[in-house]
Formats: structure tokens, sequence, C-alpha cells
């Protein structure tokens, strides 16, 4: 009997290992499973795109962040239409609008590919199983470059008008030299000094904020050459060619409003003229100031901009790029030495 | 006088070959004969299964354990440690899980067969069985083979399982990862497709485990060395042969599901 | 003597049986007759190819040629299952005993009852045949005990028992006395011959051991040289002045 009830409790030691073992296989497989929607109700939709972005069969969908559903399948329609079949869990179906958009995006910085079912306006029906929806486009990097880009252009217009103007006041045409020339202003004049002196401050202030931009950026330089040969180096390259010429126009207005203080000071009949009118020179300094702040603002731009391509430094994907560019100007320093 | 020994050494391997795959057909065929040698299939699952779990269990532990450690510091630098439950786990499952394991059964039960048939070889008592109308190769061999073909793939779930639970317990106090985001990071990288082909993949290693060990001990030279030889070459012959199955494996596999 | 004729009371015959192992040949031409209820004793020296010739003549080893006739059929004629239906009726001591260690001294004894329900019928509960096995060899008290546990004597009658279980009509003794003490042999040559009285069995018995062979011995071959050299009983063998006989009574 005694060998008996050992085979006996053998049996049901070997029993328990193979259903431990077996019950950990199936629910491995139950995971993975429900990870790829396949079991449970689901239904199937469509979106279209121009771009899939190396979108794979299995990503997954997100609608608001939550998984929803996977992608079942990819097949071009035509030139420039792919269409993704994707499967949405039921329950998920009743909240998803129908005109709902798609976006596709990335999990993490460099994770798989994903999409994003944006949620559509709440007058608009909800969508149905084997519906089509639409697609955004992705903003990208270039976009945001290109966008910064024309953002300069205008500060250098801006900045070019203004020279005009302080030129036409030198030159003494126009309304404004003539009220420069009227005789009835030589009581201000020491106030108006004054404000002349504030405006140089300002104008000083405002040089060193372009100097520190223009310092900041070339610090960049290496940064900036690094993406010469693309598109976005070449906007890279006429946001800073902007900059220079706000620069130099910079320095020629300064050096303009310079010429008209000192007139003013030596005493010619401009001076009287001058100090008759108070507002004039006060709008001639809020608009240094105000040229001041966006002076001020595009250099924090810029430090941002420089914030951000140090952060790029950093990532993992662009840090070997990096590396090497830092160990060939070492080798080039090498060889000046040498 | 160099080639003449080339060509006999290559004509011993190509007869071990022969000889092994003449075993392995004689395997196919009786298997499916009657009688069926139930009691001692069981008997040897209990043996080479329930026996061998301390040991898979402990070194897949281990190897979760280690292997979470050794490239924490390397994600890290890549500010990547959250990936490391997909990593750990994709790893574990397609190949650490299944090869260790394996190997470790070479050891343990690949030996543990070439011993124990050679030495009733020796002592004849496969013979004794013969005489007395049992057909040792039903008995001993067929019993034996199955038993390692279909309790390997346990061995391997389970150590497995214990391994991703080591390195979630690495995870969970460097990096204070729960136990349901580690694990729902590990299955939502996983797919079938790795799933399938490493539990198929096990299968073939346990057969390889249980025909070489079975062969080396069914064909035991007499005397004591022959055992020991056996014994021996039972585990060597084994594991180079898990690496060759491996391979061959990683090729269907790749044909049959994309990487 | 009657060479080459089949005696009807024969159980076995072996003719012009020839075994090689490469170029040597261990059995050249050996014949043999087996009578009913005999103790046929073959002696030889070690590696004279006795054991080989007994393998051959229960189908372990194959033989190159002759022809081997066990109780009326010729064994190349028979198929696999044929051939175990006609081992039931034959069994085999090993020379080493070869106990199966992974199991106790009842399963080793029920082992040989699993496959032979033809002879038995279904058997329910194979107790009682153990233990009158195990009582014949006067051992039923280890019934439980693993071979490990058992002295080289016991594991002799175990061994012996467990080819009694079966209840054959004939008993191969490979070497029945060897690495036992003398006086274990002696009980081991003893309870050979009670077995024989209480079975009815038909034995040969393979031994260089001269005391065993005086003792059980109705008739002895001496296996010389692959061929039965001498025939006769021991009183006869003794007498004779052939050098190469003469070695073996020293």
């Amino acid at each position: 009997m005694k060998a008996l009830d050992k085979t006996t409790a053998q049996k049901i030691k070997l029993a328990i290992f193979v259903i431990a073992g077996l019950s950990l296989f199936i629910l491995g497989v139950y995971l993975i499973g429900n990870q790829q929607s396949m079991f449970g109700s689901n239904a199937r939709i469509f979106a279209t795109f121009n771009n899939i972005n190396g979108l794979k069969i299995g990503n997954n969908v997100r609608y608001g962040g939550l998984n929803v559903g996977t992608v079942k399948g990819i097949r071009m329609v035509n030139d420039s239409t792919i269409v993704v079949d994707l499967t949405i869990k039921k329950d998920a179906l009743g909240y998803i609008r129908k005109n709902a958009k798609a976006a596709l995006g990335t999990d993490g910085l460099v994770g798989n590919m994903i999409i994003n079912i944006v949620p559509g306006s709440e007058e608009i029906g909800l969508l149905n199983a084997e519906d089509t929806i639409h697609s955004y486009r992705r903003i990208t990097t270039e976009d945001m470059l290109s966008t910064l880009n024309v953002t300069n252009e205008n500060a250098a217009m801006l900045t070019a008008d203004l020279l005009k103007i302080t030129r036409a006041i030198n030159s003494g045409e126009g309304t404004i030299s003539y009220l420069l020339k009227d005789s009835t202003m030589a009581l201000n004049l020491e106030q108006s000094i004054r404000y002349f002196r504030q405006t140089a401050a300002s104008t000083s202030k405002m040089i060193s904020h372009m100097d520190d931009l223009i310092v900041s950026l070339n610090n960049k330089n290496n940064v900036i050459g690094l993406l010469r040969d693309s598109v976005t180096a070449n906007q890279l390259k006429s946001v800073v060619s902007n900059l220079e010429t706000t620069g130099n126009d910079m320095n020629k207005l300064v050096a303009n409003l310079n010429a008209t203080v000192t007139r003013a000071k030596e005493g010619d009949g401009a001076i009287n003229y001058l100090s008759n009118d108070k507002s004039l020179v006060k709008k001639i300094d809020t608009s240094v100031n105000s040229l001041d702040a966006t002076l001020h603002n595009l250099n924090e731009a810029s430090i941002k901009l420089n914030e951000n391509l140090e952060a790029l430094k950093h990532n993992i994907l662009f840090r070997g790029y990096f590396k090497k560019l830092e160990k060939e100007k070492e080798k080039q320093l090498e060889k000046e030495i040498k | 006088m160099g080639t003449q020994k080339t060509i006999n050494s290559l004509q011993v391997f190509l007869t071990e070959v022969g000889d092994i795959s003449y075993f392995a057909g004689r395997f196919f065929t009786d298997v499916f004969k009657r009688p069926f040698e139930f009691k001692e299939f069981l008997r040897q699952c209990y043996n080479m299964g329930n026996r061998s779990l301390l040991l898979v269990g402990v070194t897949g532990f281990i190897i979760g354990l280690v292997f979470t450690l050794q490239s924490r510091p390397t994600l890290q630098e890549f500010g990547a440690v959250a990936w490391m439950p997909s990593m750990v786990g994709i790893s574990i499952i397609r190949e650490i899980g299944p090869i260790i394991t394996a190997l470790i059964c070479a050891g343990r039960i690949g030996s543990g067969i070439g011993a124990e048939l050679g030495s009733m070889r020796v002592t004849e008592q496969i013979d004794a069985m013969e005489v007395s109308g049992t057909n040792p190769f039903k008995y001993l061999v067929i019993t034996r083979i199955l038993a390692t073909t279909f309790m390997l793939p346990i061995l391997v779930i389970i150590g497995d399982a214990i391994a991703l639970y080591g390195s979630y317990l690495v995870e969970n106090i460097k990096g204070d990862v729960s136990f349901q985001l580690y694990f729902s990071e590990v299955f939502s990288s996983l797919e079938f497709g790795d799933v399938i082909p490493s539990t198929i993949k096990s299968f073939f290693f346990g057969f390889a485990i249980g025909l070489v060990g079975c062969y080396k001990g069914y064909n035991c030279d007499k005397g004591t060395e022959g055992v020991g030889l056996a014994a021996n070459s039972a585990v060597v012959y084994t594991s180079l042969l898990l690496f060759v199955i491996d391979f061959v494996a990683v090729l269907v596999a790749d044909l049959f599901y994309e990487l | 003597m009657k060479k080459n004729t089949i005696n009807s009371n024969a159980v076995i015959t072996i003719r012009d049986l020839k075994k090689s192992y490469g170029d040597n040949y261990v059995l050249n031409g050996f014949n043999l007759d087996l009578y009913e209820g005999e103790n046929l004793v073959i002696m030889g020296k070690s590696g004279s190819g006795k054991s080989v010739m007994i393998k051959c003549l229960i189908g372990l080893e194959e033989h190159d040629s002759g022809t081997v006739i066990i109780m009326g059929k010729n064994i190349d004629d028979l198929d696999h299952d044929e051939l175990d239906e006609l081992r039931t009726e034959i069994g085999f001591l090993f020379q080493g005993s070869a106990l199966y260690d992974s199991m106790s001294v009842r399963e080793n004894l029920e082992f040989p009852l699993r496959r032979h329900t033809k002879k038995f019928g279904e058997i329910n509960d194979a107790s009682p045949l153990v233990m009158e096995a195990l009582e014949s060899v006067g051992l039923a008290r280890a019934v439980d005990l693993m071979p490990s546990e058992l002295s080289g004597g016991m594991k002799r009658r175990i061994a012996l028992a467990r080819t009694l279980i079966l209840k054959p009509q004939i008993i191969l003794y490979d070497e029945p006395t060897t690495g036992l003490d003398p006086i274990t042999s002696k009980e081991i040559v003893l309870l050979m011959k009670s077995v024989q009285e209480k079975y009815k069995t038909s034995s040969i018995i393979i031994t260089h051991d001269v005391d065993c062979a005086r003792a059980i011995s109705n008739r002895m071959i001496l296996l010389v040289d692959g061929i039965n050299y001498a025939e006769g009983t021991y009183e006869e063998l003794v007498e004779m002045e052939d050098p190469k006989i003469k070695a073996f009574f020293k």
C-alpha cells in the first residue's frame, strides 16, 4: 500500500506541475491576444492617409490616449492614398463621431508608431462599423521652422521701415522735419534732452540684447552647421541672415539717432523746433523700447532654440552624431596645433 | 596520414549521425504501436518535470535578475529604462528562456538518461527486460523521449515566468515599477510570433535531449567506463544539437513570421 | 551419439551454430540437445563463447548461421511477438542478477507478468504469485526492499524468483555462482536443485565452477574453440585423458 501512495502522490504533483505550466501558457497567450484585440467583440473601421510613416500591422490605435484597438491591415488604393484597416473595440466605437480624424504619432520619442483618433464635433452622429475616417497631416519640425522664418522676415521689414523714418527725420523731409524746424520748441529743450538720454539708454540696452542674440546665434553655429545640407538648415540660415540685416539696420538707425542728437546739441535752429515737440520724442522712445522688447523676445527665442538644440544633442539618437562631430573638431584642433 | 585521419573521423561522425537517425526512425515507428507504457511515461514525466523544476526555477530567477541588472546601466544611459520590460520580455521568451532551460535539462536529464540506460545496458537489465517479454525500447526509450519532449516546453514556460519575475523584482527595487505596469509592458511588446515559435522550438529541444540521452545510454559500451562515457557524450552531443536546432528554428521562424 | 538428428524428447536443439565478431569466430559449428527434465552444464573458459551461445539461443544476439529450435519452433521463423510468447516458457538468470535498480523487489517480480496476460489471463492482483515465487527462494521478507539493499546472494535468489514467476519450462543459468562466496554458492546450487524438483524444469547451466557443475549436472558439454569439444556425465569427463579436458578438472 505504501508504494501505491507514493505513485499517487507523484501523479498529483505531476498534474499540478503540468496544470501550472499550461495555465501560465494560456494566460500568456490570452494577455498577448488581448493586447492585439483578438478576443472580445470588435468592429472594423478604415482610415485614409497620404503618408503612413512606417506604420505596421499590429500597431496600437488610441482614442483620447486610451488603447482601443490595433492596425489590422494596410493597403494602397491609389498613388496618394493608403487605407489602413483598424480593429476597434465595440464599446469604444460608441463614442467616436463620424468626423473624428486619425493622426499618426509615435509612442515616445523613438517608440512604435500609433494612430491617434482625434475626437470630432459633438453635433455629428456616431461612427458605424466599416466607416472611413480621414486623417490629419502630421505637424513636423520643418513646419515649425518655416513659421519662425516668416516671423523673422516680418521683424526685418519692421526695422527697415523704422530706419526709413529716422533717416527722413534727419534729412529734414516731411512733417516731422517741418516740426523740427519750428521755432516754438526751444523752451522744452531741456526736457527733450532728458528724453533723448532715456532713448539712448534704451537703445544701448537694445543693442546689448541684439549683441546677446548674435552671440548666442554664433555659439550655435556648430549646431546649425550640422543641419547644413537639409532644407531646415537653409531656413535656419535665412533666419540668421535676416537677423543680421536687422542688426545692420539697427546700427544705422542708432547712428542716425546720434547725428540727430548731436545736431540738437550744437544748437542749430533745429534745437528749438525739436524741443517744442515732446510727444514726438516720447514716441520715438517708445518705438525704440518696443523694438528693444521685440529683440529681447527674439533673443529669448534664440536662447530657447539653442536649448532645444542642446537637448537634441543629448537625445540618444543624435548623440552618436554629435560625438562624432566633436571628435572631428578635436582632430582638426590637433592638426592645427601640429 | 592527415587525410586518412580526417576520412576516418568523418566516417565515425557520419556513422554516429546515421545511427542516431536510425534510432530516431525506430522511435517514430514504435511510438504509435501498442502497447503504450503509460504508467512509466508518467513516472518519467514526474522525474524529468517536477524534479527539474527547482533547478530550472533557480536558474531562471537568477538569469532574469542578472540580465536586468546588467542591461540596466546601458538603457539608463540612453534614457530608455522604460523599455526594460519589453526588452527583457522579448529576449527571455524568444531565446534565453528556451535555450538556458534546455541546456540545464541537457545537463540534468540528458546525462541522467545516459547514465541510467547505460548502467542498465551494462548490468544486462535491458537484456532481462527483452527476455521477460517487455520491449525495452518501448518501455525505456519511448517513454523517456516522450517525457522530455512534453516536459521541456512546460519547464521552459515556468522558467520564463520565473525569469520575468526575477527581472521584475530588480525593476521594482531599482526603478519603482509596479507589478501591473511591468507585466503589461512585457505583454504589450510580445506577439504570437514570439511565443509560438519558441514553444515549438522547446518541443524539439526536449526531443533532442531525450533522443541523444537514450541513444547514448541504450548503445552504451560494456563496462563502467562505458557508462561514464555515455553520460558525458550525451550532454556534449545534446548541447551541440540544441544550438543547431536553435539556429534552424530561428531560420524557419523567420520564414513564417516577419521579424 | 545421434548427431544431426532431432531427438523427439529434446526441448532445445542447436545445430551448427556459428557466430563471429569481425574476423573472430566465437562459435564455430556448435551443437546441443537439451532433453526434458535434465540439467545440462556447459563448461568453458571465460571468453570461450558460452554467454554468446546462450544469448543466441534466446534471441538476444543474432547468430550468423545454424538452427536453433526451441520446443519445436525455429526461432528464426518467429516474429517479435511470437518470440516474446516463446520467451515466457524460458527463464533466464543473468550473470549479475540484472535486477531493475529503480524498482522494489515486488515491482521487479511483477515486471515480467505485465506483458504476459496470454499465459495467465488478466492479473488483478499479482501478490499471491509474487509471494509464491519469493517463498520458493526463501526470501518472502524482502518483498518491499530495493535491490540496492540486498546482498549479492540475495540478489541472485530474487533474480531466480523473477524467472520463476512466469513458471517457465526451461531455465537458462548464466554463471549462477560467479562473484559469490563458496558457502553462498552452495546455497544457490541447492536452491537450483529444489527449484528443478518443484517446477519440473529443464535447465542449461553455464559455469566454469567445477563444484557447481558436479553438484548439479546430469550431463555436461565442454565448449572449447567454438565447438562442443566433449560430452558426457561429470564422471565420464573426469576420466578422459585429453589435456584440454584435463585442464578443467585440476
